[in-house]
This record gives C-alpha cells, structure tokens and sequence, in this order.
C-alpha cells in the first residue's frame, strides 16, 4: 500500500525473535507454568510492533516521495542498525528458548512425527491470514486500506487522514513480522543475522506471488516452502536453485508475480 | 661577560657531548633498546559478527585472561602487553587489518584467525610482513591439502579435518553394527571436508559402509525440517554432523521434536564449541559429540584449566570452548618463545629469534600440553566422547571422555591426507 520496498521487515523478525526469548526467559524465571509459555511469547511479540511506529513516524515518512532507490537505502540501513542493537542488547551467541519447544509433545500425522508446537504455529499463521483478509475486506478500515492503495491521492482528497493510516498499516505490518519472529523461536535460535536470511526468502516470496498481493505472499509463501522441502528430499542439491529459477520464471513470463494487480 | 659566554660555551658543549654519548649508547643498543621500550604490543585478529562471533568472542576472552595474569605476573621480561584487537571478516578487509596491525601499530605478533576463507589470505601477508603470525583456528589448507608446507611467519591451527578424522575412528568402537550413513554438514569447505575425511576413515574400518545421503545447507540457515525429514526417509544407521555454531544447537532440537535419534545413532564432530547450549531437553544421551582441542569438565584435567574455567563461568555465565585454548596456547607460546630466544641476559630477541623459538616448543596450555610442530603447525590432543546427561548442568556433556592425539589422527607434514588415511594399518 505505501509503494515501498521495506527490507527492514527483516530485522523486524528478527528482533519479535530475541524479545520473544527474552519474555520467555522472563516468564520461565518468574515460575510460569512451562504449558502457557506460548502466551508471553506471542504477546511480547506482538507488543514489540510498536517500533513500527517509530521507524515509519522517524523515518520512512521523510522518504514515500522520493525514488525508490532512497527507500531502499532507508530500509537497508535500519536492517544494519537493528542489527547491530541486537548485537549490542543481547550478545552475539544465538539465544534459544532450550526444550520449551518440545512441550507439547509430538503427533503421529500421516505416518510422521510432527512436533505439536508446530501444528500450533501453522493454525496461528492461517488464523493471521484468515483475520487479515477479514479486516481488508469486511472492515471500514480494510476498505480505506485497499482505496488507498488504489489511489493515494483519491482517497486524501476524500478525507482520508493519510499520515494515520500509513502509521498503523505500518505498524500493523511491523507487528505481524515481530510475532512471526517470536512464534518460530522455539523451535529454533536466534541469531543476528537471521533477518538478513529472511529478506532473501520473502524477496523470492513476494517475487512469485506479486507485489503487494495478500493472497500473493500466502501463495507465494507455500510454493517457496514446499518447493524447498520436495528439493531436500529428492535433489538437495536444486534446494536453492529450483526456487531462483521459478523467481526468474516469474519475473521473464509474469512480471507482475502469480496475483499481482495490474497497478502493482 | 667573557666567563659568562665561555661557560655558555662549555655547557654547550656538555650539552652536545651528552646528546651524543646518548646517541651513542642508543645506536650501540639499537634496536633492542628502542623496541624493549614500553609495552609490547600484540596484535589480536578475531570474528565478533556473524555465525562465528562467538567463537571469536571465547578466543579473545581467553586472549584477555592471559594478558591480564601476564602482567600481573610482571609481563614479558618486563614489559607489560597490550593487546591491539582488530576484526576479522572478509580475506581482503581482514588483510588490510593485518598490514595495519604490523605496519601501523607495530606489533610484536599477530594472533588468531578462524575462518580458513580468511587465513588462507593472510599466510602469504604474513610471510611478506616478516612478523609472527599465530592462527588460533584458521589454516593455509585448500580443501585438505597444505598450501605452505615451509613458511617462515606463519604458525597454523590443527588441520580442519582432525576432528572428523577423530570421530570415524571412534565410531566404529561405539557403534557396532552401521551399515549406512547420512552426512549433514555447512556447504563450504569445512563441511565438506569434515563428510569427505569422515566417510575416508569410516570405510576403513567399516568397508562395507554405505554413505546413502549427504546434506550441505548453508552457513546461516536456521530451520532444518525438511533436511531432518530426508534424514527420516533415508533410514540410515547414523548420522554425522559437523556443525560447529548456533545451526549444531537448532538441528538438535528440531531432531528430538520428530524423535530422530530414537531409531539412529549420532555422531555431531564439532558440536563442543556450543555445549552449553545442548540441553539436556533435546540432547539425547549415547551420542558421540566432540569438543575439539579442550573439554571444560575434564575431571583429569591441570589446575591451570580449572581455574580458567571457574572464572570464565563467573566473569560471562558460560562454559568455556575449545576455542579459549586455541588462543592462550598462542599467546603463551609466543611469551615462552621470547623468553627462551632472550636467553640468560634477558635481552629482547629479534623476531627471527622467536620464530626460531616457537619452532617445536612444547608448553602447558589451558588443556594440557600442546606444541608447535616443526612446519608451523599446532600439535594437541582431541576430546570427544558419548552424551550424557548424569552432570550438575542442564546441558548435556561426555562420558567416556576420549583423548586422541593429532600426532595419530593428523596427517604427517608433507603428506597428502587420503593416501595417508588409505596406508593406515587397521
């Protein structure tokens, strides 16, 4: 909607990731029952969204008119910035949440084993998109969001305060990002670097879906990470490959990604 | 007036006379005298961003810990050191770095150095700049074949591959019966070459082994479920890995989430320089793990050891890594050297002479004795042994502890590995 490549969205994750093991360390130290542990981690994610605020307030406003190379510059330079904060807040060592992943318990599904708290993860990212798409289609504020994206200067001329919507769709961006990095920290760890690799992952992501398509990036997002998947298991050596190659794909028979709008 | 210009005149004399009796006696003394003023600069390289920071970090904590009882001690014949600290990150940044540290700061000695991409770099600066140059971690190997076999400033880590060449010999006696083998390793050259030596040694034990996967995520990547699953679907007997950072940690976990090592066995090469970081949640016990050169908890181990660790432990809140005694093995072996090459007069010797020390000496490290072979190359011994989790830690560590030396799972200076692995008597 705001026409801007945000590459930040990067760091964003990787900071909802560190606060997440934070609030969890917290939780954990406090005497919290190990079985709700999920609920600080979300909240805390969700919570350290607000920095959408201050980074589109603080600095992307200064930067919707100008050339796109100045936005990506911006937005480069935060992921170095956010980084080196989290260098600097939390050490360099990768920090975890230790066994808390494997509360829950495992599943037998289809003849695997899949750890619970993965199947949680999964039914809170359809539960996101689900609740996304309602707020884009059937709210007020949805309907404001898609106008704006459609025409900027239509929908301010028709009332629409514009510094305050790009606020909380920022924000509202910002937040999914820093929940998404604090829900998958269980099962993993959390490094610095970690944002840099998902810029690389969402690029080729929001490449084949479309640019600023909701139900591009869902799409997009299931293609990259089956894709990657099926590679492992039968060729990992066309792991990396087989995604680029569907990214060029794309880019040469579709510019506009898989349900990029005409306008995109 | 006339007394007043001629004793001007005479002072002026002493004066000069003095000046140049000084400048005499320094020119006599040159360049000792010059250089044995001061501090002795020592030039540090280490990683602090990235997958490696914390290896860098432990290599320059143990840096500093030497210092700090160096000088306490009252320095190194005398004078006090100062450690110059630089960073490491790509070969051609971390080489400009490098002429700084000598040309600019004017160290005595350059330590550390961990990635090989890096090292490998820097050996022929090294032997341009004419300045001691000890690697804590880093070679001047491509792939696993020497690229200096004689360099005169250059002293190098332990071949990269050691420690995989540890574990194949140590898996046949914990593992009986394997007949098929998954690999999962970095996609740089040390995983790659870890899986290559590993599966060289394995056959010679095991020479019906049958090598049925081989994994090269890269460097970085933070969710290995697909890979655990085509691990799964593989149904090999063991699983070697020779992650060595955060990655050892995440797929550890994510293995015991689908129960992986229930029904296959594990050897993790590298996985010691994250130990405190395997819980005992996720880190199931009766897998072969490797700490490399040191191993904290090593009930035999010195004194020296002991103390380091306990105030590792109360400085950082952390258990200390192999890389701690990479590091002071360095640094105490350039102070050994100096004061074995300055000799009973106790004169600060040439750098030529302290390479000439360093050459074959044998010290007392942080895990026991280590040495500087005669091409350069460091001299220790492996730990690696099986997980348990019957410890005072929420991590888990080893029992048996096994010590293998690099003078039996080291290739021979000059040797070419693959042959030398290939004539082994087993």
């Amino acid at each position: 909607m705001q026409k801007i490549f945000n590459l930040a969205c990067g760091s964003f994750y990787a900071l909802g990731a560190y606060v997440g093991v934070s609030a969890v360390g917290w939780y954990v130290g406090a005497g919290g029952p190990p079985a709700l542990f999920i609920v600080p981690l979300a909240l805390a994610g969700l919570a350290v969204g607000v920095v959408g605020v201050v980074v589109e307030r603080g600095l992307l406003r200064f930067v919707y008119d100008r050339d796109e190379t100045f936005q990506l510059l911006m937005t480069f330079a935060i992921v170095l910035m956010m980084e080196d904060a989290i260098r600097l807040t939390w050490g360099t060592a990768p920090r975890s949440t230790a066994g808390l992943y494997l509360t829950y318990g495992q599943l037998r599904v289809f003849g695997a084993t899949a750890p619970v708290y993965n199947l949680i993860v999964i039914a809170a990212s359809l539960a996101i998109a689900l609740g996304i798409g309602w707020l884009l289609t059937r709210t007020a504020f949805g309907r404001i969001i898609r106008a704006t994206a459609d025409n900027r200067e239509m929908a301010e001329a028709l009332g629409v305060d514009m510094r305050r919507v790009y606020a909380k769709v920022f924000t509202l961006g910002t937040a999914l990002g820093t929940l998404g990095g604090a829900l998958v920290i269980p099962a993993t760890a959390a490094m610095s670097e970690m944002g840099v690799e998902l810029i690389v992952e969402a690029f080729a992501v929001v490449v084949i879906g479309g640019l600023g398509s909701m139900r591009g990036a869902f799409v997009g997002a299931l293609v990259v990470g089956l894709l990657r998947s099926i590679a492992i298991s039968v060729y990992p050596e066309l792991e990396m490959l087989l995604i680029y190659l569907i990214v060029i794909a794309v880019l040469v028979a579709r510019p506009r990604g898989l349900f990029g709008g005409a306008a995109a | 007036m006339t007394p007043n210009r001629s004793s001007r005149r005479q002072f002026l004399k002493l004066v000069g006379a003095g000046a140049g009796a000084a400048a005499a006696a320094r020119l006599d003394a040159a360049p000792s005298y010059a250089q044995a003023a001061g501090p002795v600069k020592i030039g540090v390289l280490t990683i602090r961003a990235g997958v490696a920071a914390p290896v860098g970090a432990a290599g320059l904590r143990a840096t500093e810990w030497w210092a700090e009882r160096v000088n306490r001690a009252g320095g190194i014949l005398g004078r006090p050191v100062q450690l110059v600290v630089e960073e490491e990150s790509n070969p051609k940044d971390t080489v400009e770095r490098y002429r700084k540290l000598v040309l600019q700061d004017k160290v005595e000695v350059v330590l550390g150095g961990i990635s090989t991409g890096v090292t490998l770099a820097l050996g022929p600066v090294a032997e341009d700049l004419g300045t001691p140059w000890l690697s804590w971690d880093g070679t001047t190997q491509k792939g696993v074949e020497e690229t200096m076999p004689n360099p005169k400033w250059t002293f190098k880590s332990v071949d990269n591959e050691v420690e995989a060449i540890v574990a194949g010999i140590l898996t046949p006696k914990y593992f009986k019966g394997v007949k098929t083998v998954a690999g999962i390793g970095n996609d740089y050259s040390y995983g790659h070459d870890c899986w290559e030596s590993y599966q060289a040694v394995l056959k010679r034990f095991i020479p019906d082994v049958k090598f049925v996967l081989e994994l090269f995520p890269k460097l970085g990547v933070t969710d290995f479920t697909s890979h655990i699953a085509a691990i799964q679907q593989s149904k090999a007997d063991l699983l070697m890995c020779s992650f060595w950072s955060g990655d050892a940690t995440i797929i550890m976990k994510q293995a015991a989430a689908v129960g992986l090592f229930k029904t296959m066995k594990g050897v993790f090469t590298t996985a010691g320089g994250v130990h405190d970081s395997l819980k005992k949640e996720f880190t199931p016990e009766g897998l072969l793990l490797g700490y490399n050169t040191m191993y904290f908890d090593d009930p035999k181990g010195s004194a020296l050891l002991k103390q380091f660790s306990r105030e590792y432990k109360t400085k950082y809140n952390e258990y200390p890594p192999y890389e701690c005694d990479h590091a002071y093995f360095n640094a105490e072996s350039y102070k050994v050297a100096v004061e074995k090459a300055a000799g009973p007069a106790k004169k600060w010797p040439e750098k030529t002479q302290v390479v000439k020390a360093l050459e074959g000496l044998e010290i007392e490290s942080l895990s026991g004795k280590r040495s500087w072979r005669e091409d350069h190359v460091q001299m220790c011994n492996f730990f690696q042994g099986i997980t348990t989790h019957k410890n005072v830690y929420d991590f888990a560590t080893i029992d048996p502890i096994e010590v293998v030396s690099t003078k039996q799972a080291m290739k021979p200076a000059g040797s070419k590995l693959f042959e030398w692995i290939n004539g082994w008597k087993v």
